[in-house]
């Protein structure tokens, strides 16, 4: 069970994922294609996962596999796992492939998420030991959210055994005020 | 679709860098208390419509319960999310009483509601009588010094006539450097008021 309170965890679940509904439903505008406030058996939906993930275990719905999850996104991971914009398909790509994993019933996903995350794993850490990449550069923009934890641990991990073997002030400003020297007068 | 205002809401908290406040948005705060509201509504009415059916609210499994599950769903997703961006800012906002001490910064200050500056104003309350109780001060640094005494530069205009704790006073004008006792000096370091000279 994650914490009730996680942000990450929250934001996660606000993935889509394409459901099929098994039951009827009235009352509900969550259907753009339907005028009534009526969900038809049988129609097709985006929701958000945490109610696509509430509904399969009442077997209201059944799940597709997301898109990020589809063949052509496992033929580029085998081809070049490093350069796949995973970012851009599922910022919480990992994450959320261990949650949609048992939903969709999928046993294939656990795989890709395996091997994906072994190969990236290793330039990330690499990358993070040895330069410093400005925010915003395209390396940024491919990785996902776990990885960019990752990667900042890396160099955090770095900065401080330098900082170590340095010496330095121990006191410094806190962080919440920012670096700016003077606040704006 | 449901729950994205109470999504933003987390999502704007989440851009911030970490342990970074921004302001309480209590325009997207109230919009989600609304729909909440709105959701509740919707919920009673489905659950009306089943019991003037004659049927067992228990039991029931039609398109209405299916409507009812969907906004208690809702409902319930849209309090975590509340939740989680109220829990976490009270979290920051105790941070700070330990990293910058018992008075907020202007700037700090403007981007907290009423109720958060009454939670930060009530804690910090409680830390000074334990304090007290105790005799000991927590919020200086844990790690033992090496010397007592460190060379500061003053980086602000802080004025004269500050109480040190060996009951003197000093002037701290800007650019003056200054041999202070290490528990003296931290408050203003970590305020950005000073800063610590080495070598």
């Amino acid at each position: 069970m994650t914490n009730y309170y996680d942000i990450d965890d929250i934001v996660m679940e606000e993935g889509t994922v394409s459901v099929i509904f098994q039951k009827a439903a009235s009352g509900v505008g969550i259907d753009p294609s339907s005028v009534m406030d009526f969900i038809e058996t049988g129609s097709k939906v985006e929701l958000p996962f945490w109610l696509a993930h509430e509904l399969q275990m009442r077997q209201a719905v059944s799940v597709n596999v997301p898109s990020c999850f589809d063949q052509k996104t496992r033929l580029e991971i085998q081809a070049d796992s490093a350069g796949v914009d995973l970012r851009s398909r599922c910022p919480f790509f990992y994450d959320f492939g261990c949650k949609i994993a048992p939903i969709v019933g999928d046993r294939t996903i656990g795989f890709l998420l395996l091997s994906a995350f072994k190969s990236r794993y290793k330039e990330i850490l690499t990358k993070a030991h040895s330069v410093a990449f400005p925010a915003g550069s395209k390396f940024w923009t491919i990785l996902t959210k776990e990885e960019i934890n990752l990667y900042e641990t890396a160099q955090s991990a770095m900065a401080s055994f330098k900082k170590w073997r340095m010496g330095g002030p121990r006191f410094q400003i806190a962080s919440v005020l920012g670096k700016k020297r003077k606040s704006t007068e | 679709m449901y729950g994205k205002t109470a999504c933003q809401l987390v999502k704007e908290f989440a851009s911030g860098d970490k342990g970074q406040l921004v302001s309480f948005n209590s325009d997207l705060f109230q919009q989600v208390v609304a729909e909440c509201s709105q959701h509740h509504l919707e919920l009673q009415s489905l659950i009306r419509k089943i019991q003037e059916e004659g049927l067992d609210i228990q039991t029931a499994r039609n398109a209405d319960h299916y409507g009812a599950l969907i906004h208690h769903l809702a409902l319930v997703r849209n309090k975590r999310c509340l939740m989680a961006y109220v829990y976490n800012r009270a979290e920051i906002i105790r941070n700070l009483l330990w990293k910058i001490g018992h008075v907020l910064p202007q700037e700090i200050e403007e981007k907290l509601c009423h109720a958060e500056e009454e939670h930060f104003r009530k804690h910090s309350t409680a830390l000074k009588s334990y304090m007290s109780k105790v005799m000991v001060d927590l919020t200086v640094d844990m790690v033992p010094p090496k010397d007592p005494y460190i060379k500061v530069r003053v980086l602000d205009d802080i004025g004269d006539g500050i109480m040190l704790s060996d009951d003197k006073t000093a002037n701290f004008a800007c650019h003056s450097m200054h041999l202070l006792k290490r528990t003296d000096a931290e408050q203003f370091v970590s305020r950005g008021q000073m800063e610590e000279l080495t070598g």
